[in-house]
């Protein structure tokens, strides 16, 4: 194996130094000047040099056709130079005064009278020597980090080489100023010039990146809820939230390249447009080929960059605490344990296939809800329960349970916690599914993951689902609705009035006795908390309108 | 337009008999005030009251995209009865002239002169005797000042003192909380002896410590036209004596310098400067010409200014710098006019025509008629006719500035009275950029009780 490195190409591109000082330039104006620099830093001349840097390969941590990571040790001792020109203030009246409060002044009347000089100052002999972590990739350009002050000296002449405590001062001044310009603005610099080389159609989309990002769609724990609450239902404090960060850590940057979620994205929009032709992509076995369920087409859009991010973690088996509205929610269902093994599994399936009806307009409520507190998540839910209604019923048998925002309760929660949110779960019927089930979008296990699963599960479900919780019983019309073709069990599972289902009296009986229990404690519970309560009354709770 | 708290300064200068022209700050602010004039930004409003002659409030609003503003408090320790505080009442050249008419020497080195002043007071102004009797005990009169700006919390103080009658100091202070240190303090200890004004400072920040000083030669204060200054005082018994001495330019020379030097920070600065203007006694063009030097940074700086017709002042800056050849210059104007600011501009008829018939002529017409009942009041009536001109000062209405500089940039300043209010209507253009040459605008709005 053997690299060559190439220092001429760069000088020979005829533009190169143009774009080098005009970034450089840009670079140097950019924050705001001390008052005795009046004009603006042109950088007038600007030389690489015929010397390369010697480099020395320390380690190669990833090595590809198109990407490469890699620490080095660079020593340089060329012959570059640069060139800066600019205009001072001479006078140190002017610049002691200019930035002071003018009725404390002492309003001298001629003595900060102002004297601009221009100055010239040359940086040459530059001697580097660093550790250089390099990360390159086609996608995303080049990559410098640098892990170690990287100036060992450098050179200044200027104008004011005559007088030495200037010469002194500028030394000194403009060695610190280089120590920063190296570590924070040249690593910025040289990915701009690498984008421009390499892949020119990245800088748009670099100059929108902060958009994106800005867009709720993307970081859920971008901005985290103002309150955020853990599982339990304990104030989290600001600094843990901050650690959730989704695309923080190096190895979250290792885990999805970012070509995947492009033909992920592409595919989702190729489902939602008229587009006739679906980009493929590679070692992803699509269920509607795989599964013999009735799976429809609208179901793959479901892999959305989102899940497939999700679902990454998981597999890194990291430890996350979610912390949204309906983990909060969860939590104070768990501190109340007689409602906790009420939640009906069916109720939450088959919600959550209604959802997949219309996954272009889901994905945008359900991004609301995931980052929203409880009350956008109320003001959004009417919406996408408007879009439930109207979905298709055939759907419903889809008991694979990719709902994707409780995938990324699941993945997200804690395994300590695991128990206590298996048990939250109403989605989960089962603890051996749910491995299946948080690989759903990636792994062509998912599937297969059949819906005789549920069924046989069913009849334990039934039982418990009979005793939903009020929010249960309040979606059940619209579950009802929608589940309307589905088998008889689960006709049966759906506990609403509107339901038909053919059971005891004794059980009926039952149902109504907790029914008024259920309808007792949530008076309580009303009575107690009114505000708590209110909120939850009028709309479904944000845990239920995402599992759907 | 000086602010509210500046004109109620000034009067206690006044009152406490104090020259605040004898001072080397001082020396082309002419000039600068007729070329360097500030121009609103935004909408500010003012609301003033010298609630009683010792207390000032001043409130202010003012809004350039955010709503800022100010409280002002002012406290002087000697009542301030003889001023118009009201806005309809205040003598608008007080507040919007710029050309400055040397003062007769307030100087305290002869005995003389406190006479000279004070049948020359007396004569202006009534209260000849609250401004003699203070400068004898003057001498603890005290001010203080503070404003407070709201959405900033920067706060400033000012306490002006009278030690004696010839040695002021001066403490200002603003406490803000990006400042180093919190806030900065100078201090002003000036000392006027008339012939000459000397000043020590010191600043918090940087330890700056300063010295300048000013002295005044020829004209009324040379010993050999000592006759003179009481001549202009009352120039009607002097009149054939002065009659040669007019003919030529009279004025008043002064020659001043300053030195700062940073102990902190080690920096320093200076500038040597010299003025020479005219004396009110001229009867010629009132004319004040100024140069000064910064012979450490090169740079000469001249002025010169001239009041050619009452209601015209004119003013130029030339700047040039020898070590860097860098030059500047910026041509200043002021215009009086007596129309009212909404017929000036409407374009409606001049009123001057009207106005200035109507006080002159009946009163003359009235004179006459009372002395002819009256018998012997001929001769001696004339004498009220000299407070005439002032009020012929009053009439004028409003003001227009304007000034260019060698950038092109023009600033076009609309000052007046409407009713009881004192407006400002200023516009800054850039005559370079034609296709947005404004680049601000301003209203200020001043009203006073």
């Amino acid at each position: 194996m053997a690299f060559n490195f190439n220092w001429s190409p760069l000088t020979a591109d005829a533009g190169f130094y143009k774009r080098a000082r005009d970034l450089l330039t840009t670079a140097l104006n950019k924050s705001p000047k001390p008052p005795i620099i009046v004009d603006d830093i042109i950088v007038t001349e600007f030389n690489l040099g015929s010397v390369p840097p010697d480099l020395e390969i320390l380690e190669i941590g990833d090595l590809a056709e198109d990407r490469f990571r890699g620490i080095f040790k660079m020593c340089y001792s060329g012959d570059a130079f640069l060139t800066l020109k600019t205009r001072v203030q001479a006078n140190p009246l002017n610049t002691c005064l200019s930035a002071k409060p003018s009725f404390t002044s002492p309003q001298p009347l001629a003595a900060a009278s102002s004297l601009t000089i221009p100055l010239q100052i040359t940086l040459s002999e530059i001697k580097l020597s660093a550790f250089i972590i390099l990360v390159f990739s086609k996608q995303k350009g080049l990559t410098i980090v640098f892990r170690n002050d990287p100036l060992e000296s450098l050179k200044v002449s200027s104008t004011f080489d005559s007088i030495e405590f200037v010469r002194d001062y500028l030394q000194r001044t403009i060695e610190s100023k280089l120590r920063d310009l190296m570590m924070d603005e040249l690593p910025a610099i040289i990915h701009r010039l690498s984008l421009q080389l390499w892949c020119p159609d990245q800088i748009a989309k670099d100059d929108d990146e902060p958009k994106e990002t800005s867009e709720p769609g993307v970081n859920p724990l971008a901005t985290p809820p103002l309150d955020a609450v853990d599982v339990h239902g304990h104030l989290l404090d600001p600094t843990a939230i901050s650690e959730l960060s989704l695309d923080g850590g190096p190895e979250a940057q290792l885990l999805f390249s970012q070509k995947t979620l492009l033909r992920l994205s592409d595919m989702t929009n190729s489902q939602v447009t008229s587009s006739l032709d679906t980009s493929t992509t590679k070692d992803v076995l699509i269920r509607a080929w795989a599964g013999p369920d009735r799976f429809d087409a609208a179901n793959t859009p479901t892999a959305t960059p989102n899940l497939a991010r999700t679902s990454s973690y998981s597999a890194s088996a990291h430890t996350y605490t979610f912390s949204d509205s309906s983990s909060q929610e969860n939590g104070s269902i768990s501190s109340r344990p007689s409602l906790v093994h009420l939640h009906s599994s069916t109720a939450g399936l088959s919600l959550g296939s209604g959802r997949h009806a219309k996954p272009g307009r889901k994905k945008k409520t359900r991004v609301v809800d995931l980052r929203s507190k409880t009350k956008t998540g109320a003001e959004t839910a009417p919406a996408s329960e408007q879009g439930d209604r109207t979905s298709d019923a055939a759907s419903a048998s889809t008991s694979n349970p990719v709902s994707e925002p409780a995938v990324l309760h699941d993945t997200l929660d804690a395994p300590d916690d695991d128990l206590a949110s298996s048990k939250v779960r109403f989605n989960r019927s089962s603890d051996p599914r749910s491995p299946l089930r948080t690989q759903a979008p990636n792994s062509p296990l998912a599937a297969q993951v059949p819906s005789a699963d549920i069924r046989k599960a069913n009849p334990i479900e039934t039982q418990a689902s009979s005793r939903t919780s009020e929010k249960a019983k309040k979606e059940s019309p619209a579950a009802a609705a929608a589940a309307e073709p589905a088998k008889a069990e689960w006709k049966r599972a759906s506990t609403g009035p509107m339901s038909d289902t053919s059971s005891v009296i004794l059980e009926q009986a039952w149902i109504m006795k907790m029914a008024g229990e259920i309808a007792r404690r949530v008076y309580e519970e009303k009575h107690r908390n009114p505000g708590f309560w209110d909120e939850r009354d009028d709309v479904p709770p944000p845990a239920y309108d995402e599992a759907r | 337009m000086r602010e509210f708290m500046q004109y109620i300064t000034n009067a206690f200068y006044g009152a406490t008999g104090w020259n605040d022209d004898n001072t080397y700050k001082d020396l082309n602010a002419t000039a600068k005030g007729l070329i360097d004039f500030p121009l609103p930004r935004g909408l500010r409003l003012n609301l003033s009251a010298l609630a009683t002659p010792h207390f000032a409030t001043s409130y202010q609003l003012g809004t350039v995209g955010v709503v800022d503003g100010s409280i002002s408090y002012l406290h002087s320790t000697i009542p301030l009865t003889n001023i118009a505080a009201q806005s309809d009442q205040i003598p608008l050249s007080a507040l919007l002239r710029s050309y400055r008419r040397l003062h007769g020497l307030g100087s305290r080195d002869g005995q003389w002169c406190w006479e000279a002043e004070d049948t020359a007071s007396a004569g202006a102004t009534q209260t000849a005797a609250p401004t003699i009797s203070p400068s004898a005990t003057s001498a603890g009169s005290t001010l203080l000042y503070g404003r407070l700006y709201l959405p900033q919390s920067l706060l400033e103080a000012l306490v002006v003192r009278r030690l004696t009658p010839e040695l002021q100091v001066q403490l200002s202070a603003v406490s803000e909380r990006s400042l180093r240190n919190g806030g900065t303090i100078l201090g002003l200890l000036q000392y006027d002896r008339g012939k000459y004004g000397i000043e020590g400072l010191f600043s918090t920040d940087g330890g700056l410590l300063g010295f300048r000083g000013l002295y005044n030669f020829g004209g009324d204060t040379s010993p050999s036209t000592s006759g003179s200054p009481a001549g202009p005082a009352s120039s009607e018994p002097s009149g054939n004596g002065q009659s040669s001495e007019k003919e030529r330019i009279y004025g008043r020379f002064s020659a001043g310098g300053e030195v700062y030097y940073g102990t902190l920070n080690k920096s320093g600065g200076m500038s040597l400067g010299g003025r020479f203007a005219t004396l009110p006694a001229h009867r010629g063009t009132p004319l004040t010409a100024t140069l000064t030097i910064n012979p450490l940074m090169g740079n000469i700086n001249a002025t010169y200014a001239v009041l050619a017709k009452d209601y015209c002042a004119l003013a130029t800056r030339m700047e040039f710098n020898v070590y860097s050849y860098e030059s500047e210059w910026a041509v200043g104007m002021e215009l009086w006019s007596n129309r009212r600011p909404a017929g000036f501009l409407l374009g409606a008829d001049p009123r001057n025509l009207e106005v200035i018939p109507e006080p002159e002529a009946p009163r003359v017409k009235e004179r006459s008629f009372q002395a002819k009942l009256e018998w012997r009041l001929d001769d001696e009536e004339p004498e009220p006719s000299p407070p005439s001109p002032p009020e012929n000062h009053e009439e004028y209405r409003g003001v227009l500035k304007a000034r260019m500089d060698q950038n092109l940039r023009v600033g076009l300043l609309w000052e007046g009275r409407a009713k009881s209010l004192i407006f400002s209507l200023g516009t800054g253009i850039d005559l370079r950029k034609l296709d947005e040459p404004f680049r601000s605008l301003g209203l200020e709005i001043q009203y006073s009780s």
